[in-house]
């Protein structure tokens, strides 16, 4: 790379180091957005499936085989917990959707046929009943299963204990009622939410909220730079101000993008967050970029004293980020703060990333989000290079 | 001596204000030139013109041959800069700066190891190298900044005022440097509104007042210009101005102005003078405190131009 190419690298090059080298920073680029993000997914993300915490008072064949088939249900995994008490404080909580107590004694009822009652411990809420549904089911299968090895077993003179393998290969060779499911009405924003992973929502608007909070806060070092005097030096070097210009853009945009990867790439891998479509993705996040970028060089030019702008910086991040709806999903504004949140360029790509996200959205879906970036980063960018042009230059 | 720089008819105005007003000098190859002038006298306004960095109103400035403006890549080739205020990054180290800079002349990677590594010896920097410039003294950010100017050996050092704000030590290191350069056969030019400094290092010295070049020449060529009078200050209690005004009639006295509590008279043969000096201040009233006699320097020089110390 050479000539003014290899000089907008230079600069952009030291910008991006400069940024890296401040400790704050390394706070608010990478430990906060991914300790909101993990807080979001904690508080209001939606569960990976319904778990079901097991007290097993003895620790029997039959025992052990209910709770195989319970994990084994489909959406349903299977805690164990040491005792009821604990069991109660955790469905109580929350942390568990609900909890059965199978009591000692149980392998040796279901064999003989005698009656034995399982403890179901639930919140008095719909999931509850849901919940069990699905153990009675389960035990009932199970109770059919040892009665057809205990009927054999009677018949034949053979142990029980012989035979119930056998039933439960029949019993899993018999042919099955299969009860399909078709959900209708209800809320489509609860079931697009529900199908989100337990970090989507908050690794996306907390993206867009630290990405542009970055870029503002940093318009500082701008300033800096500009203080320092290295500014008009580079002028005085063989560069020209068009090439300055794009290197001092080109770091703002580097620093923002290297930001927005850093989240997507760890909370993808760490996390499971589900980006959706990466070309769509890509451009969204680097269009948002542009803007943000954009908006910190307006505000390094704008500011003459690098404390106030990182300040201001901070505060207009802040306000646009609750506007354009990474503090508060955009579903649950009303309709007129709906458009307020369009001013803002959180608001059009959080828009875009519900689509992307929740329905699969490819680049044509999201053409008019895309499109209002792109203007945005023209119109920001634009504004920018003729601010610090006159900054520059006076 | 054929000229590497020379700047004509050099203007500069913002607002109101005329900063620079048709100064035209030149700079030969392998000399030191001096531009020696107070504060606001449009020393630094005259340099970003010559260095590229602002675009002169009128006239022309060539170094080497080439027309310098701020699109001038290549004439800005010849050109190293040493503003006034650091301009360097403390977050960086000296390396990472003078890399940075290295990178924007152009420098290929070798050529740029090879430069760092001699500027960081020339500077005194090679220890230090790895620590962050804002760590450093004020005297090695000073000797630092001097180093980010001479990286890509340009045949035109400009320095701005290098030594404001600097300690004696560090000062003196300074002048050396500048000394050695000269030696080398870089041309450099110096601004200053230390009298003594461009007395040392200057082969020429272009007094500036005002956006104006008043005088320009060896430094007996401008002393010369006073003629071969004595400088007399008297010390005066009374009215100053009256006292100046005073001594300004006796015979043999050229100039007499009044600077502070001092009257400062250029005279002929300033031994027989003094009576009729010491009478005028008494008729107006004063009386000498002290007297000084000596021989004129830059100092003088520029008074007797302006009718202004330099420090002022």
């Amino acid at each position: 790379m050479s000539g003014s190419l290899g000089n907008v690298a230079t600069i952009a090059r030291v910008e991006l180091r400069r940024f890296l080298r401040e400790k704050g920073n390394v706070f608010f680029v990478f430990i906060l957005p991914l300790a909101l993000i993990v807080f979001i997914g904690l508080q209001f993300g939606g569960q990976t499936g319904t778990q079901l915490g097991v007290v097993l008072e003895v620790e029997d064949d039959a025992a052990r085989d209910l709770v195989e088939r319970l994990d084994a249900a489909d959406g349903l995994s299977v805690v164990e917990v040491d005792d009821q008490e604990g069991l109660t404080d955790l469905v109580s909580r929350a942390n568990l959707s609900g909890g059965i107590v199978v009591p000692s004694g149980y392998g040796a009822a279901l064999e003989q046929g005698e009656r034995i009652d399982i403890g179901f411990v639930g919140r008095p809420d719909p999931g509850s009943g849901s919940l069990r549904a699905i153990v009675a089911a389960e035990v009932a299968e199970q109770t059919v299963t040892t009665a057809a090895a205990r009927d054999a077993a009677e018949t034949l003179g053979a142990s029980v204990t012989d035979l119930l393998p056998v039933a439960t290969q029949v019993r899993s060779e018999l042919p099955r009622v299969e009860v399909t499911t078709e959900q209708v009405g209800g809320d489509e924003l609860t079931q697009e939410l529900q199908a989100l992973g337990q970090f989507d929502l908050g690794a996306s608007s907390q993206l867009f909220l630290f990405v542009f909070l970055t870029s503002l806060a940093g318009s500082g070092a701008l300033i800096q730079t500009r203080q320092y005097g290295v500014a008009s030096r580079m002028l005085s070097t063989p560069t020209r101000l068009p090439v300055i210009l794009a290197g001092i853009g080109g770091g703002r945009l580097a620093i923002a993008l290297f930001q927005a990867l850093y989240i997507i790439v760890l909370t993808a891998v760490a996390f499971r967050v589900d980006w959706g479509d990466p070309l769509t993705t890509g451009l969204l996040v680097l269009l948002f970029c542009l803007v943000s970028a954009a908006a910190g060089m307006v505000l390094g030019a704008l500011f003459r004293n690098d404390a106030q702008a990182s300040g201001a910086g901070v505060g207009i991040g802040l306000v646009t980020a609750a506007l354009g709806g990474s503090m508060v999903l955009l579903d649950f504004f009303p309709e007129g703060m709906r458009r307020v949140a369009l001013l803002t360029p959180h608001g059009w790509a959080n828009t875009a990333m519900a689509e992307i996200v929740r329905r699969d959205g490819t680049v044509a879906d999201v053409a008019v989000e895309l499109g209002a970036l792109a203007a945005m980063a023209a119109g920001l960018l634009l504004l920018a290079t003729w601010l610090l042009r006159r900054a520059i230059t006076r | 001596m054929e000229a590497l720089l020379t700047c004509e008819g050099l203007r500069r105005s913002f607002g109101k204000l005329t900063a620079v007003d048709g100064v035209s000098f030149q700079v030969g190859q392998g000399e030191t030139y001096g531009l020696l002038g107070p504060n606001g006298a449009g020393k630094t306004t005259s340099i970003s013109m010559i260095a590229g960095l602002l675009q002169a109103d009128a006239g022309e400035v060539h170094i080497a041959g080439e027309r310098m403006t701020p699109r001038a890549n290549g004439a800005k080739q010849h050109v190293g800069l040493v503003p006034q205020d650091l301009a360097l990054y403390p977050d960086l180290t000296a390396r990472e700066n003078l890399d940075f800079f290295a990178r924007l002349y152009g420098l290929d990677r070798d050529r740029r190891t090879q430069r760092i590594d001699q500027i960081l010896e020339v500077i005194g920097l090679t220890d230090r190298q790895k620590d962050r410039a804002g760590t450093y003294s004020g005297g090695m950010k000073r000797r630092l900044n001097i180093g980010i100017g001479m990286l890509h050996e340009p045949r035109l050092l400009i320095l701005d005022e290098p030594t404001v704000g600097v300690d004696p030590q560090s000062r003196n290191a300074i002048l050396e440097s500048v000394e050695n350069l000269a030696t080398d056969g870089m041309s450099v030019l110096y601004t200053t509104h230390y009298m003594e400094e461009a007395e040392r290092l200057c082969d020429r010295i272009g007094i500036i007042d005002q956006g104006l070049l008043v005088a320009e020449g060896t430094r007996r060529e401008l002393i010369a210009t006073i003629g071969e009078q004595d400088l007399v200050r008297l010390k005066i209690t009374g009215d100053v101005t009256a006292a100046a005004t005073a001594c300004d009639q006796v015979e043999g006295v050229s100039s007499s102005d009044a600077e502070d509590d001092q009257v400062v008279c250029l005279v002929d043969q300033a031994a027989s003078r003094l009576p009729a000096l010491l009478s005028a201040v008494a008729s107006a009233d004063a009386s000498v405190a002290g007297v000084e006699v000596k021989e004129p320097d830059l100092e003088d020089v520029f008074l007797h131009l302006t009718g202004r110390a330099l420090r002022d």
